[in-house]
């Protein structure tokens, strides 16, 4: 993964098995909304309430907004699993393209990180493969952010 | 108002950069805000009617954020 700035392009260069990474997660967090469970704590992060101390108010807000968000989240996903190159590649990148990556890749990271129940206190375990995506996205989030902050 | 409260996974640069881009904030109020979720567990991002708040709120729960509206004291 390289990431470089061009005047007004993003360019992030991928090798095959960043791809196929990519877009095997995006394929299962398409899947997982479809779902749609609403009792998966990873759905409930992603829908969170919208009153902190008013229940009833959250179930309002709730029915006005949800089908708008999934609709958006959905909708950036296909676009951005239909930028995935098949195999190594570059993608290059606006920034209102870069920024719908950052919404991507951060709802995938918040979806691995109540699988793996991050917290500020505890260390993941270096030697689990989930862990190690996690921190990739990380990475490759924080290189995106810096980019467009430039 | 619209409430920003501190979670584990956000990424700090990426916290201020939605600051940024959803509110037009410069970076350094951003930066401010965003410190403040992060040392103090939660900010105020914006206030206002609270039909705005739901959208500011919905907005932010777009970016992945921790967002919630609180009426105004």
């Amino acid at each position: 993964m390289k990431v470089r700035r061009r005047a007004e392009l993003i360019r992030v260069q991928l090798a095959d098995s960043e791809s196929y990474l990519l877009a095997g997660l995006i394929d299962d967090f398409t899947a997982m909304l479809e779902q749609a469970d609403a009792t998966d704590p990873a759905m409930q992060r992603l829908y969170p309430d919208g009153y902190s101390d008013d229940d009833e108010a959250s179930a309002e807000f709730r029915q006005l907004v949800s089908d708008d968000l999934t609709a958006v989240r959905t909708g950036r996903l296909r676009t951005c699993r239909a930028e995935l190159p098949d195999g190594s590649g570059t993608i290059s990148l606006d920034e209102e393209a870069a920024d719908r990556w950052l919404q991507v890749l951060n709802d995938l990271r918040l979806t691995l990180g109540v699988r793996l129940g991050v917290s500020e206190e505890v260390e993941l375990d270096s030697a689990d493969p989930v862990a190690n995506i996690y921190h990739w996205l990380s990475a490759v989030q924080d290189l995106l952010v810096s980019q467009l902050m430039v | 108002m619209t409430v920003v409260w501190n979670d584990p996974v956000n990424l700090m640069s990426y916290v201020t950069h939605v600051f940024m881009k959803v509110f037009g904030y410069p970076k350094d109020k951003a930066t401010k805000l965003m410190l403040d979720v992060h040392h103090k567990g939660r900010a105020v991002v914006s206030s206002g009617p609270r039909e705005r708040m739901e959208g500011d709120t919905a907005t932010l729960h777009g970016y992945g954020l921790w967002a919630t509206i609180q009426h105004d004291q």
